[in-house]
């Protein structure tokens, strides 16, 4: 029985998960620092429980902390989202062993896949290929140093650079030449150990004009495990997916279904529980190899829904509370696309933005979904990542889901942080997007010295003339409202009532 | 009205007139809608809403799918000029210092490194020359705009 969740995150994915449990019915709790007191999710949680500490590492990846706050606010199951503590087994163990409901995999398979070397060795008994690799187990700098240089040479250039527990592209580097090995891995190491506070290095060869394609899992206590089908996620920009869709364009029934059956196999394999992903680079030749299993909830799980009308994160609360699945055979139905909204100036080397949200106006309409944890007048701060929002579209073809994608980005009004906006804007009017020959290295390869808007000039002189306009009328001024009745800055007269009169 | 914005391509000038309800500027028109958005008609017959924030001196303004930035430069106000230094492109903590004062640099060579929203960023010499200044230390916040270092260029 699960009755009360609390969620162990904050933002977009906090609201997304107050939101599940509020439809089913269960009571929850969020937690959050105090530099997110105002922040939405804080908001949609029926309770929410204040942060002791500054720093992330004494907050929202505070063990023992949030374990306490479970406890005491009578919460009987867990939800850790993605990031932070999701994919961290001793938290799991630690959830599982003080009587709460971890929603997710047990901390045996989150250990299994969440470290990329014995999710290797497992995928390879399960029989699914694997890209060439090495981990390297020591701690010590200078050793890993040494092992990693013998390594290189062992793996091949160009290689990947990963953190052994990472995720987000933290951690992550591509090495090109010998020459640049020790610089980027000292790097690496340094923003993995900041990040998981885990300083392990993974090696693999860098496969190009390959598809990141994944497979989504559901599995259930009742001897279920199903794929909901694959996730085309290649557009990405320093190892960050940007834009992400289901299905995968140039998928066959045939490489579905056999990468959804390798996918199932290896779910099944640790005795997968919940959702779960399993991500696959696919070769231009249709060969595909297995990357990594993430054993959360993913960034990108909308579009899976779209298309299957599978309510996955519903489904996480269904099966922790011991229930079967509800969902019965599935057909994917249209194309769904999404984009990650981040505040960044992508005209600036897609450096994080900060800012106020002078305006925040998603776009509305058929067809379209935005999954975000921020509104208007909020702050966007160097503190959390940096994504502010998630678009996702729906449309009966894929060619209609970039139509309609690029009407709602035009939409999209977002004033006072920059934003990605436009690039993602101009992301659905690229050859390659278009034709869905997408590959990783995409972005780079289309601008190699970066990108940055250009608007016609018309347009410009439009924005001028509203900035003038703007600036003559005086829209900046707030506009003085007549003070009336109430309106004191003494104290508080004892004789304001609220007049209601009841029939 | 008079006024003057900072855009990428460098100052502008723009002097807008009113007649009745209707702005002008030269064959472009634009009204003022009653939730704060501006009608604005292209000379060219093209029209569409702009949607207007300021936040401090500058003016965010969206128009037909693109967002500008126009800093307002105040009349009288001193140009800021270039600092000449390294300056921080974001908040955030410094994570090493690579270099030396006095040291000879190449171009393209780390200097610092910094972390900002749990990434590592680096900052690298722009030209060959040498670090006559530097400001932090590891483990420092820095501001967006402080300058981290300085350097002179070589003379080639």
């Amino acid at each position: 029985m699960v009755s009360k969740v609390l969620v162990a995150n904050r933002g977009e994915i906090a609201c997304r998960i107050l939101r599940a449990c509020k439809e089913a019915g269960l009571a929850s709790v969020a937690i959050y620092a105090a530099n997110d007191v105002k922040s939405l999710f804080v908001e949609l949680a029926d309770q929410a429980i204040l942060l002791e500490g500054d720093s992330i590492t004494e907050t929202y990846l505070n063990q023992t902390q949030i374990l306490e706050i479970a406890t005491t606010t009578g919460a009987d199951a867990l939800h850790p989202g993605f990031g932070f503590l999701s994919e961290r087994a001793d938290f799991a163990r630690a959830v599982s062993q003080a009587g709460i409901q971890w929603v997710g995999p047990s901390p045996n398979a989150i250990e299994k896949m969440g470290d990329k070397m014995s999710a290797r060795i497992t995928m390879r008994d399960a029989g699914v290929p694997v890209i060439p690799g090495e981990e390297i187990e020591t701690e010590d700098e200078e050793e890993a140093l040494l092992a990693i240089q013998q390594a290189s040479t062992r793996v091949g250039y160009p290689l990947l650079l990963k953190a052994s527990s990472g995720g987000g592209g933290k951690g992550m580097r591509v090495v090109d030449r010998p020459e640049d090995l020790l610089e980027a891995v000292r790097s690496a190491r340094r923003e993995a150990l900041a990040a998981f506070g885990d300083g392990r290095i993974y090696l693999e060869r860098l496969l190009t004009g390959s598809k990141h394609v994944e497979i989504q899992i559901l599995a259930d206590r009742h001897g279920r495990t199903i794929h909901l089908g694959e996730r085309e996620c290649s557009v990405q920009r320093r190892h960050q997916k940007v834009f992400e869709e289901a299905p995968c364009a140039t998928m066959t029934e045939e490489i579905r279904f056999a990468m959804g059956k390798a996918a199932v196999a290896a779910a099944m394999a640790v005795n997968y529980e919940g959702a779960g992903t399993v991500e696959f680079l696919l070769a231009p030749s249709g060969e595909f190899f297995f990357l990594e299993m993430n054993t959360r909830i993913q960034v990108e799980h909308p579009v899976t829904e779209l298309i299957t009308g599978v309510d996955i994160v519903r489904e996480q609360l269904r099966i922790a509370a011991g229930e079967p699945m509800s969902c019965g055979e599935l057909h994917l139905r249209g194309h769904a696309i999404e984009v990650r909204l981040y505040a960044e100036d992508a005209a600036n080397n897609f450096l994080p933005a900060i800012g106020p949200l002078a305006v925040f106006q998603p776009p509305e309409g058929p067809g379209i979904r935005l999954d975000t944890g921020v509104r208007q007048g909020d702050e966007v701060t160097p503190n959390y990542d940096p994504m502010l929002a998630k678009l996702i579209v729906w449309a009966p073809s894929r060619d209609e889901a970039l139509q309609r994608m690029r009407r709602a980005l035009d939409e999209f009004v977002v004033l006072g942080t920059v934003t990605n906006i436009r690039f993602l804007r101009e992301l659905c009017d690229v050859t390659d997007v278009i034709e869905g020959t997408t590959d990783t290295t995409m972005i780079d390869r289309l601008w190699p010295d970066g990108w940055s808007p250009s608007p016609p000039v018309e347009f410009e002189d439009g924005a001028l003339m509203a900035a003038a306009v703007a600036e003559s009328a005086g829209l900046h001024r707030p506009s003085v409202s007549t003070p009336g009745a109430g309106v004191h800055s003494g104290p508080v007269s004892p004789f304001l009532t609220l007049k209601r009169r009841y029939p | 009205m008079h006024h003057q914005f900072r855009t990428p391509q460098g100052p502008v000038d723009v002097t807008v007139a009113k007649q009745g309800e209707i702005w002008y500027l030269g064959e472009h028109q634009a009204t003022l809608e009653h939730d704060g958005r501006l009608r604005i008609q292209l000379a060219s017959g093209a029209s569409g809403f702009a949607t207007v924030a300021k936040v401090g001196d500058v003016w965010w303004v969206h128009f037909e799918g693109y967002t500008f930035c126009l800093e307002r430069i105040e009349a009288g106000a001193s140009q800021s000029g270039d600092e000449g230094g390294l300056t921080a492109p974001m908040p955030g903590k410094v994570l090493d210092v690579l270099v030396e004062v006095g040291q000879l640099v190449e171009a393209g060579q780390t200097l610092m490194v910094l972390e900002a929203m749990k990434m590592e960023h680096r900052i690298l010499a722009s030209t060959s020359g040498q670090v006559t200044g530097i400001h932090f230390t590891v483990g420092q916040q820095v501001q967006q705009g402080s300058v981290l270092l300085e350097m002179t260029e070589d003379e080639d």
